[in-house]
C-alpha cells in the first residue's frame, strides 16, 4: 500500500551517520603522478551522468573494450541521469563510498569535493604543459580548476541554445530574431498561426533557471554576477535581476502555455518541438541530436538553433552564453589512481571523443580535433563554433551556487511563474537565502 | 528516621505481611530451568540483536544527528544543541508538509480505511462467489502495480492540454474545471492523494474482505430472523467484528501517510513552490540536496515523534479486547 522508500530513506540517513560514519571524514588531498606505473589489474567504479537510454551505451561500450584490452580490469559503471545523480552523488559522499570516477558539474558543484578533499589534484597530469592536458579545450581544462589547482578532466562542452523548426519559421515568413524583442513579436506570429511557441516543461524547476541564467548573464555584469555567487560576499542589488526576471515573464506569457508548464516535464517538452506541436525549445547542445533525428518528426536538416536573444539595452554582456564543460573527477579514496587516470585517457582518445560527438550521442567532446564534422549534426558542429565565439560561459545557476541558493532559486521561480510571487520578491528570496549560507 | 528503621534487612516493611515466592515464581528460579531460560535467550538473541542495531539505534543516533550540522563532503560536524529543531519552527516549508501529511493521512483514512470497509461489506455481501472473486481482483489490481508507474500514469492523466482528465472535463461541457493539476500549488497535493487512493483502496478492501470473512455467518442468519437490515447488520455486526481491523488499518495508514516519498517525488519533486512538499521529500531535499543532513535529521525525528503519538493513542483507543465469537 504505502511507501517503504521513505523508510529507506531514514534508513540512511540514520545508518550514513552511524559511529560516526554518517558524515564521513574526508580524505587526504592526493596529488596524481603522471610517472606512476599502470598496473592493470583491479576494479573500477565509475558513477556517470549517461543513465538515459540514448547515452546509456557509450560508457557501456567502452567500459566493455577496457576490460578486453585489460582483462585484470572490471569496470562497474552507476549509470545516473540529469536528475538523480544529485542524490546518488550525496549519498555516496555521505556513506564514504565515492566511485574511482565519478560526474562532476564545475562551479559550486565540483566545489564541494575539493573542499572536502575527495578529488585527487590533477594538475600534474592535465594542468597547462602536460601532455595530456593539451588534448583538451583549454577553457574546459580551466573550467575545473580551483585554487590554481585542476580537479576535471572534461569530457564534453555544453551551452544552451533555442533549438527551432525552420519549417515552420519559414512557413510563418519568420527568420532567426535579433533580440529578444523580435522574439516576442515570433511568438506572437506562431501562436496566432495556431502553434505552441516555445514548449517549456518546468516540473522539474530547473529547466526554468535556465532561462534566468542565460538573462541574467544579458542583465547583469560578470562581475556582479560572481560577487553574488559567493554568499559571503552576495548582495543581488543590481537592478538586472528584476529586469531579468521580467523579461523572462515575458516570454512566458506570450510564448509559452504560461502558468501550466509547472505541470509539464522537460522530457514532454523536447517531444513537442520533435512532434512538430511547437515551434521552439530551449534546450542544451548535448539534447541537439535527441530533439532531431532519423526517428524524430523534426529532421536534422529542419532543425535550426539561436542563442536565447538578448534584450537591446542589455546591462550584461550580450555575447555571454549560458554553458559550461562536464566532466569528471578521481576520487581520493581510489585505491587506483593510476587505473582510473589511465582508463579516462581511454576514454578521451580521439577516437572515443569521435564517437561521443556524433549521433546517436551527440556530446560535443572536450578533445582537441575530438570531433568529426563529417560525422556529426550540422547543428552541433555550428553549436559548437557559437560556444568558441562566446565571450564567456556562463555557469548553471542551480550548480554554480550554494545549495541553499539554488534551492530558493529553484523554487521561487516556479511560484514567479504560477503567478504567486513578484519578481522583486523572488530576488529578495533568493538575498535572504544567501544570507543564511553565508 | 522512625520510618526507615521500619524497613527490614530483607526489604520487607514492618508490619507488612512477607510475600513469600510464588510457586510458579520458584519453579522458574530452580537452577535446571534457569539454565533453560537462559539458553533459550540463545534463539532470540540474533534477532535482538539485528532489531536493535537497525531500527532501535538509528532512531536514537537520528536524534543526535538532530543536534548537530555536518557537512557531508568535509566531514565537518558542529553541535548546535536544539538549534535545528528551532528552525523547525520557523520553516514555512514545514508547516506545508506537515498540513499535506495530515491531509493526506485523513482523506486516506476516509477513502482506504471507511471507504474501503463499505466495499469490502458490499462485495462480501454479493450472492455469487463468481463475482466475488471477480470484483475482489479488479479492486486489487492498481495495488499490483509499483508506485513510480502509477505516478508516471497519472502523471500524464494530469498533463494540461493533453491529459485524459482535462480531455474528459471539456468533453463533458466543464472545461472551466481543467486546470494545471500538478502544476497549480492549491491541487498538487490533492492531485497525488487522489492518485494514492486509487492505488491503496483495492488493498484496503482487500484486507477488510478477509476480515469480513472470518465472522461467522450464523451470526448474519439469526440477525435476519430478528429482522435486521443490511445496513443494522453492517453497523450492529460487521463493524464491531472487524473492529481490530479498522484498528490497524487506521495505524498503518496515518503511519504511512506520514511516510509518504515516492508519490511525491515521481509527480512533482514537492513543487511547485514546495506546495507539495511532505516531510519525507522535504528532509531528501534538506539532506541529500541542500547538504543539511543536521537539519533533515530533525524533520525525521518529527516523523517519528509523529507516527509514534499516532500508533500509541489509536492502540491506546482500540485495547478493548476483540469480541469473542
Amino acid at each position: 500500500m504505502m511507501k517503504r522508500s521513505f523508510q529507506s530513506l531514514t534508513a540512511i540517513l540514520a545508518a550514513t551517520s552511524a559511529l560516526g560514519w554518517g558524515v564521513a571524514s574526508a580524505a587526504s588531498t592526493e596529488v596524481a603522478d603522471p610517472t606512476a606505473a599502470v598496473e592493470h589489474q583491479g576494479h573500477l567504479v565509475v558513477l556517470t551522468k549517461f543513465g538515459m537510454q540514448r547515452l546509456a551505451p557509450y560508457f557501456e561500450a567502452l567500459a566493455q573494450q577496457y576490460e578486453e584490452m585489460h582483462p585484470g580490469v572490471t569496470v562497474e559503471l552507476i549509470q545516473e541521469d540529469d536528475d538523480s545523480i544529485k542524490g546518488k552523488t550525496k549519498t555516496l559522499v555521505a556513506s564514504n563510498s565515492v566511485p574511482d570516477i565519478y560526474f562532476s558539474w564545475t562551479g559550486t558543484w565540483g566545489g564541494n569535493f575539493i573542499r572536502g578533499k575527495r578529488a585527487v589534484d590533477l594538475t600534474p597530469v592535465v594542468g597547462p604543459g602536460s601532455e595530456w592536458g593539451k588534448t583538451f579545450a583549454p577553457a574546459a581544462v580551466d573550467a575545473f580548476v580551483y585554487d590554481g589547482k585542476n580537479y576535471g578532466i572534461p569530457l564534453y562542452l555544453d551551452a544552451k541554445f533555442m533549438g527551432y523548426s525552420k519549417t515552420i519559421f519559414a512557413d510563418l515568413g519568420l527568420e532567426e530574431p535579433e533580440d529578444l524583442d523580435a522574439m516576442l513579436n515570433a511568438c506572437d506570429t506562431i501562436k496566432d498561426a495556431g502553434i505552441t511557441p516555445i514548449s517549456f516543461g518546468n516540473k522539474e524547476a530547473w529547466p526554468g533557471i535556465h532561462y534566468i541564467g542565460q538573462l541574467l548573464a544579458y542583465n547583469v555584469p560578470r562581475e556582479v554576477l560572481e560577487q553574488d555567487f559567493d554568499p559571503a560576499t552576495a548582495e543581488y542589488s543590481h537592478p538586472g535581476y528584476v529586469a531579468a526576471l521580467e523579461q523572462f515573464g515575458q516570454i512566458l506569457n506570450r510564448c509559452t502555455i504560461g502558468a501550466g508548464v509547472n505541470g509539464v516535464s522537460y522530457q514532454n517538452a523536447i517531444q513537442d518541438l520533435s512532434d512538430g506541436r511547437s515551434a521552439m525549445y530551449y534546450q542544451e547542445i548535448i539534447e541537439f541530436d535527441n530533439a532531431a533525428s532519423a526517428s524524430t518528426k523534426l529532421s536534422p536538416q529542419d532543425f535550426g538553433f539561436f542563442a536565447l536573444p538578448a534584450p537591446a539595452d542589455a546591462a550584461g554582456d550580450p555575447d555571454a552564453l549560458e554553458g559550461a564543460p562536464e566532466g569528471y573527477m578521481i576520487s581520493s579514496a581510489s585505491s587506483n589512481v593510476p587505473l582510473a587516470l589511465d582508463f579516462m585517457k581511454f576514454v578521451t582518445s580521439q577516437d572515443n571523443a569521435k564517437v561521443l560527438s556524433s549521433p546517436p550521442y551527440g556530446q560535443p567532446s572536450a578533445v582537441v580535433g575530438g570531433s568529426d564534422a563529417a560525422q556529426m549534426s550540422p547543428a552541433v558542429v555550428e553549436g559548437l563554433q557559437s560556444i568558441a565565439d562566446a565571450s564567456y560561459l556562463m555557469q548553471w545557476l542551480d550548480t554554480v551556487n550554494h545549495p541553499r541558493v539554488a534551492a530558493a532559486w529553484l523554487s521561487n521561480l516556479q511560484a514567479f511563474i504560477g503567478g504567486n510571487m513578484s519578481a522583486e520578491d523572488v530576488v529578495t528570496e533568493v538575498r535572504e537565502a544567501a544570507a543564511a549560507a553565508s | 528516621m522512625a520510618a526507615t528503621s521500619q524497613i527490614m534487612q530483607n526489604g520487607s516493611v514492618a508490619g507488612a505481611a512477607v510475600h513469600p515466592l510464588s510457586p510458579r515464581r520458584r519453579r522458574w528460579l530452580e537452577p535446571h530451568r534457569l539454565l533453560g531460560h537462559v539458553l533459550a535467550l540463545r534463539w532470540i538473541a540474533l534477532a535482538l540483536i539485528i532489531v536493535g542495531w537497525f531500527v532501535y539505534y538509528p532512531i536514537i543516533d537520528n536524534f543526535f544527528v538532530s543536534t548537530t550540522n555536518q557537512d557531508i563532503f568535509t566531514g565537518e560536524v558542529m553541535h548546535v544543541g536544539l538549534e535545528n529543531y528551532r528552525r523547525l519552527a520557523d520553516d514555512r516549508v514545514v508547516l506545508t508538509a506537515l498540513w499535506n501529511n495530515t491531509a493526506y493521512a485523513l482523506l486516506s483514512i476516509l477513502f482506504q480505511v471507511f471507504g474501503a470497509f463499505c466495499l469490502a461489506a458490499i462485495v462480501e455481501a454479493l450472492r455469487s462467489a463468481r463475482w466475488r472473486n471477480f470484483w475482489r481482483a479488479v479492486y486489487f489490481v492498481p495495488s499490483a502495480i509499483s508506485t513510480t508507474v502509477t505516478g508516471l500514469l497519472f502523471y500524464f492523466i494530469y498533463q494540461p492540454n493533453i491529459g485524459i482528465l482535462d480531455g474528459l472535463l471539456t468533453g463533458l461541457g466543464l472545461e472551466q474545471w481543467s486546470r494545471v493539476w500538478l502544476g497549480d500549488p492549491s491541487t498538487a497535493i490533492y492531485a497525488i492523494i487522489a492518485m494514492s487512493q486509487w492505488q491503496g483502496f483495492g488493498y484496503s478492501t482487500l484486507l477488510f474482505t478477509i476480515a469480513i470473512q472470518k465472522i461467522p455467518q450464523e451470526l448474519y442468519d439469526a440477525a435476519r430472523m430478528d429482522g435486521a437490515g443490511p445496513l443494522r447488520q453492517l453497523w450492529n455486526i460487521t463493524f464491531p467484528l472487524t473492529r481490530e481491523m479498522t484498528g490497524m488499518m487506521i495505524i498503518v495508514t496515518i503511519t504511512g501517510a506520514f511516510q509518504v516519498f515516492n508519490e511525491v517525488m515521481v509527480m512533482t519533486g514537492g513543487g511547485p513552490n514546495n506546495s507539495s512538499q511532505v516531510l519525507g521529500t522535504w528532509l531528501y531535499q534538506q539532506g541529500f540536496i541542500q547538504n543539511d543532513m543536521g537539519y533533515a535529521a530533525a524533520i525525521a525525528s518529527v516523523v517519528f515523534a509523529v507516527t509514534m503519538l499516532a500508533a500509541s493513542a489509536q492502540l491506546w483507543l482500540t485495547r478493548r479486547r476483540r469480541v469473542l465469537v
